[in-house]
């Protein structure tokens, strides 16, 4: 499934600007990673995508229809779990599954329970786990659905280093299978390149896009491989780029206090 | 696995009992009457004597019967109107001003005019039971309701509930444990009120066994009334608890973990 945010801006009822023009396209199966500091927007950004705010002007297009509010096809993963606590670990996963038949929403439950490691931890309650595997369910209840988008708002960021890069294999290897086009948040460089196809650089106050590549390196791809080096450097150049262009009102450029160096 | 009895539980009895050993050993000893407040003994003597003759179950019957009717009505009532006010800005707009100013009044206060409109037999008891119950629980239902996480109503919106399903739901199994922890009070206050209502004028209840006590000089009378009262509190509470116990299993907090 297509998606396309087509000029794209938000303003809050007390007259703040926090996003501006945004023109985003994810083709179908496509990974596409918006990369960018706090108070950009990037959240902003998935959340109208996701139906949960309205934009104020612009269109978001799925497969060029034009969508307001939540849709089926559109499912999320927050940067927390939000599990329902009342919930069993099975059930929370069946809860992304409104739309399915009894007998299959438990077909898949049991097989994704399995695919996230989880398995016999159906009867559990979300409690009994930790963050990372708490995590792994949300994903699950986004993913039992088969949505044709899939949001991802900085849903690792709170991981240590080792649970986030099994929950990138784990990600990536559900993308896979279920192709579904992925819109996903981040401000870390090495996920993004991890990750996506393409990086999109956002910058704030009011929240647009900055700049646009392509992630080269080949899938499979290896963190310590010099191409991937390469890449990440390139998105922190570009990022820099972002932060010098900026101009503030007393006229000081910010480039030189970039924390990328 | 936790255990559901433990010894140190029993700590706790260590104090009554040995003033209740004390106390007997004083008065068999007589060092003291016991006129005033009666040994153990007696008072078993006394209780025994009530039973055997039925009246404690009449008493006891009357006393559970309107504070049960007067839970349900104000708890009932509370839930409802808790529910409204929480959910509907509206609602809330219109009728929680007027709430809160009843709520103001002295509950007490209104056993004049409760008397005076509902006359002295069971309507005007139950309904100032059901006064008492009523504010706890609408309060208790309106922060409920107000406090539920919206990320967990978000969770809802994403995944295609509609407003009656994300009620159903999330906001319902969200406020059961601050709904539950309300009607507990609501029943203290049920019995607090219920005494209040059987002494201003009953001929069964155990509040009336009170009065009867008082009159009579029978402080064995009062003293087995009032442990009875304790009794069907606690007892009452506990059904609570315990019907409550499997919707809130989901529950991290100390509590359940202890």
């Amino acid at each position: 499934m297509k998606l396309t945010i087509d000029h794209v801006g938000k303003t809050y009822a007390d007259g703040t600007e926090a996003l501006r023009g945004i023109q985003v396209t994810a083709g179908t199966g496509e990974i596409v990673a918006i990369l960018g500091g706090s108070g950009c927007g990037k959240t902003t950004l998935l959340r109208l995508v996701a139906g949960l705010d309205q934009a104020s002007n612009g269109d978001i297009r799925l497969d060029d229809q034009a969508i307001s509010g939540t849709h089926p096809a559109v499912s999320a993963v927050f940067q927390e779990p939000r599990l329902l606590p009342w919930l069993s670990v099975g059930d929370n996963i069946g809860f992304g599954g409104q739309r399915l038949t009894a007998p299959e929403r438990a077909r898949r439950v049991e097989a994704l329970l399995e695919r996230i490691g989880l398995a016999g931890y159906g009867k559990r309650w979300p409690r009994d786990l930790s963050g990372g595997q708490q995590q792994r369910v949300a994903i699950a209840r986004a993913l039992i659905g088969h949505p044709g988008i899939l949001l991802l708002d900085e849903p690792f960021s709170a991981l240590d280093p080792f649970t986030r890069a099994t929950q990138h294999g784990l990600v990536l290897d559900l993308w896979r299978e279920l192709r579904p086009t992925i819109l996903m948040v981040t401000h870390d460089v090495d996920e993004a390149v991890f990750l996506a196809d393409r990086i999109v650089i956002m910058k704030p106050r009011p929240g647009r896009v900055h700049e646009e590549m392509a992630v080269d390196p080949p899938r499979p791809r290896d963190r310590l491989a010099p191409a991937f080096d390469l890449m990440k450097r390139r998105v922190m150049r570009a990022i820099d780029r972002s932060l010098t262009e900026e101009r503030p009102r007393d006229g000081t450029a910010q480039g030189q206090f970039s924390p990328w160096v | 696995m936790r255990p559901r009895f433990s010894p140190t539980a029993l700590a706790g009895l260590i104090v009554p009992v040995a003033l209740a050993i004390g106390w007997e050993a004083v008065v068999q000893a007589g060092l003291a009457s016991g006129r005033l407040l009666p040994p153990p003994s007696r008072l078993f003597l006394s209780a025994a004597a009530l039973v055997r003759s039925g009246e404690m179950q009449t008493h006891v019957l009357a006393t559970l019967t309107r504070v049960l009717i007067g839970f349900a009505i104000g708890s009932g009532l509370g839930t409802l109107f808790g529910m409204a006010t929480g959910a509907s800005g509206v609602a809330r707009r219109l009728l929680d001003p007027s709430i809160q100013g009843l709520r103001a009044i002295p509950s007490l206060a209104w056993v004049p005019i409760f008397i005076l409109w509902l006359g002295i037999f069971e309507t005007s008891k139950i309904a100032l039971i059901a006064m008492g119950v009523f504010f706890p629980v609408y309060l208790g239902m309106l922060t409920a309701i107000q406090s539920v996480d919206r990320k967990l109503i978000e969770v809802g919106r994403v995944f295609g509930l509609t407003s009656t399903g994300i009620a159903f739901r999330i906001t319902w199994p969200a406020v059961m444990p601050v709904w539950i922890a309300s009607l507990r009070s609501g029943l203290g206050l049920g019995f607090m009120f219920l005494v209040a209502a059987e002494l201003m004028g009953a001929s069964e209840g155990l509040g009336y066994l009170l009065v009867d006590g008082q009159q009579m000089g029978r402080a064995d009378t009062i003293v087995v009334a009032m442990i009875v009262f304790a009794l069907l509190g606690k007892a009452a509470d506990s059904v609570l608890v315990l019907l409550s116990l499997p919707l809130l299993r989901w529950q991290d907090t100390v509590r359940a973990r202890m």
